[in-house]
């Protein structure tokens, strides 16, 4: 059984219509990036699963629970955690209570046991020893590292990762990538939506190309850049293009 | 000599400590009335529903954009004609400041809820956080750090509009003032007196809120 | 409860008067206000040590102390020393000078949000520092600070009420009066609420039209 099922939905804003009729599943494990050009619902669509938009029709579910039930919100946010674009420490917390203050408030953590873990994870995002700064004193890659070791504080199965390296330079890039690469490794679930067709090449396991709201192609990663790049012009010109620039 | 030109005695003294209490006591009690007013009334102002978050303008925009004294003259004299109810200086003063400083106040709190980035929301959210938890421990302590500043700035105001109480008859400092004033036939001296206790009183928390200010200003 | 305004119709030409001696107070106590503060402004921002002393004494005294003193000060206090005084001038020259600090604070801020890149591509352009000042610096800090000088604006018509403490008649004063005379305060303080209430909408109309105009995001 998939973890995450999107069935037939609809999702609109207004007059503009981002979803009709779109279904896609992802598995209990592995890795998938989302492509796609600007505007086409990518975030979108990573924000309805994690609830944060609602949907006009069909249904998403994780782990078999309902993003319409309000009352599951909670656990598939739990299950599935979420970095963004922009950069979202709170910034009145230092590194180390942006960690703790969620598992200490919301899963009752031992707080002793909350800072033991953060440390733990601050150590592996490779920032052991800033868990004193705060926000304005990190630069953009070490605030993004911070903010996905702050998601794996509780414990997700899964990370929603939206365009989180493409507000960065290449080498800070590098280093949020060196992470994601890692947390790979120990069996984390992944849809990144993300431009870096070598993170892809190297990390992911399929590939999802989504245009105007539709599914333009699926497939495993060495099929997608060696088979589909040559079959599907528009993928192609696409892959060019951001190679390009 | 100094004495004699002043023409002041101990008791005057004690007089104008007197008149200070009374306008700090009407200060203190009006801005923290104004303050659970104005609390209310801009959480309510940044309801999802638009109806909800519309209605407390029907309060706050007269009360932003007419005279001050007008509010208090119209509590004072003009309520007890309309309602019956004779209100006595006191009470109408605290009345109007109350309420005055509760309309500049949802402002305040209203903007600072709306200066935090909706992305501070949806980060607790996506966190696992409920609304309200979002809130608690999210919002308020970036709300706060915004509205304290501001907020001591608005009580200095409200410090130095208490001085209207004294044109509906309330001793305060400035109605001391006028008093000695008449006794005395020494304006200069009096009304320098006069700025210089308000100024003893308000220059601190001035420079408080300028500190805090200056500290608190985060980038997102 | 029973409101009629009716009565108020027999004061039309009082009410005219002390509304027009409100704008007239307000407009002078305005200019004066505004080129106090600009002047204090530039002071503040000065190189001189001296200058930005007395300028920071000058917005802090005003700050922290209430203008109706202020106002007795001058009006009562200025005889002492030889000066006569005019109600309706000690008004505008009060209220100019308690306008000037708010002024200035805005301005100075505008002054300040310049970033030295307009500086530096002035000089690169050959404008002097006096008229990088004059065409690059002022008018643009100005339009930064166009939005809280009108709120202050609003702050000064409004505080100008405060007028009729020395015996002036503006609005506030002929309202006072009518209040008496009729033994209906609340029906005239409502309708005074009502009208200082459409005297500054009417200021934040023109001044958001003006701003969409001529507003710079930095
Ligand atoms: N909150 C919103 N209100 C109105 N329209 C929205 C909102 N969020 C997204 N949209 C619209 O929905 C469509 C899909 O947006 P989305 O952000 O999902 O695109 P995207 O694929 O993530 O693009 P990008 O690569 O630029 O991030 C766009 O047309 C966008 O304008
Ligand atoms: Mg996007």
């Amino acid at each position: 059984m998939p973890m995450i099922e999107v069935k037939n939905i609809r999702k609109s804003f207004g007059s503009n219509t981002v979803f009709d009729d779109f279904s896609v599943n992802f598995d209990q494990s592995g890795v998938t990036v989302i492509l796609g050009p600007s505007g086409t619902g990518k975030s979108t669509l990573l924000r309805c699963i994690n609830g944060l938009e609602t949907i006009d029709a069909g249904d998403i579910l994780v782990d078999s629970l309902s993003v319409k039930e309000k009352r599951n919100l909670r656990e598939i946010r739990l299950a599935c955690g979420m970095v963004f674009q922009q950069t979202t420490l709170f910034p009145h917390l230092d590194v180390l209570e942006n960690l703790v203050i969620s598992p200490v408030k919301i899963q009752k953590m031992d707080r002793k046991e909350a800072v033991d873990k953060a440390r733990a994870l601050l150590d592996k995002v490779g920032l052991g020893g800033r868990e004193h700064s705060k926000h304005n004193e990190l630069s953009g890659g070490e605030q993004q590292r911070i903010a996905i070791a702050r998601a794996m504080m509780m414990n997700p199965r899964a990370l929603l990762l939206d365009e989180i390296t493409s507000a960065l330079d290449p080498e800070m890039t590098a280093e949020v990538l060196r992470i994601l690469e890692k947390l790979a490794g120990d069996g984390v679930v992944m849809l990144a939506v993300t431009h870096e067709i070598s993170f892809a090449q190297r990390v992911a396991d399929r590939v999802i190309f989504l245009e105007k709201g539709n599914l333009v192609a699926d497939a495993s990663v060495d099929d997608f850049f060696s088979g589909i790049k040559s079959n599907n012009e528009r993928i192609a010109r696409f892959l060019q293009n951001i190679s390009q620039g | 000599m100094f004495e004699k030109y002043l023409k002041l005695t101990a008791y005057d003294a004690v007089f104008l400590l007197e008149a200070t209490g009374t306008s700090l006591w009407i200060t203190l009690v009006s801005i923290s009335i104004g303050t659970v007013i104005g609390v209310v009334m801009g959480i309510l102002r940044n309801s999802r529903n638009k109806l909800v978050s519309a209605i407390p303008l029907i309060y706050i925009e007269p009360l932003r954009n007419s005279p001050l004294i007008t509010q208090l003259f119209l509590v004072y004299y003009g309520l007890p004609v309309v309602s019956g109810i004779v209100l006595d200086s006191n009470t109408a003063a605290i009345i109007t400041l109350s309420l005055n400083t509760g309309a500049f106040f949802s402002v305040l709190m209203h903007n600072s809820i709306k200066a935090i980035p909706g992305a501070q929301w949806e980060a607790g959210l996506a966190l696992g956080h409920s609304r309200l938890s979002v809130f608690i421990n999210f919002i308020v302590p970036q709300v706060m750090r915004l509205l304290v500043p501001q907020a001591i700035t608005l009580y200095i105001n409200q410090l130095q509009c208490s001085s209207f109480v004294s044109l509906i008859g309330l001793i305060d400092l400035t109605k001391a003032g006028n008093i000695l004033n008449l006794r005395t036939m020494r304006p200069f001296l009096i009304w320098t007196i006069m700025f210089a206790i308000y100024f003893i009183i308000s220059y601190p928390l001035s420079q408080l809120a300028k500190k805090l200010e200056q500290k608190v200003a985060f980038s997102y | 409860m029973h409101l009629n305004f009716n009565f108020l119709g027999r004061f039309t030409q009082d009410l005219l008067q002390g509304a027009w001696l409100t704008l007239v107070i307000s407009f002078f106590a305005l200019i004066l206000s505004f080129a106090l503060g600009l002047c204090v402004a530039l002071m503040r921002s000065s190189k001189s040590r001296v200058l930005q002393a007395m300028g920071r004494i000058w917005v802090e005294f005003l700050r922290n102390t209430p203008f109706l003193v202020q106002l007795y000060f001058f009006y009562f206090g200025l005889p002492e020393l030889g000066i006569k005084t005019d109600p309706v001038v000690t008004s505008i020259i009060a209220l100019g000078i308690n306008g000037s600090a708010p002024n200035c604070e805005v301005i100075r801020a505008g002054l300040l949000a310049v970033k030295t890149g307009y500086y530096e591509s002035a000089y690169a352009l050959g404008y002097s520092s006096f008229q990088t000042f004059r065409y690059i610096v002022l008018p643009i800090s100005l339009r930064i600070a166009f939005k809280p000088l009108t709120s202050n604006c609003i702050n000064l018509v409004l505080t100008s009420s405060v007028a009729f403490s020395i015996t002036v008649n503006d609005l506030m004063g002929v309202s006072k009066t009518i209040a008496a005379q009729t033994a209906k305060p609340f029906e005239v303080y409502i309708f005074i609420m009502l009208a200082y209430c459409v005297f500054t909408f009417i200021i934040s109309f023109v001044s958001k039209a003006i701003d969409r105009k001529i507003s710079i995001r930095l």
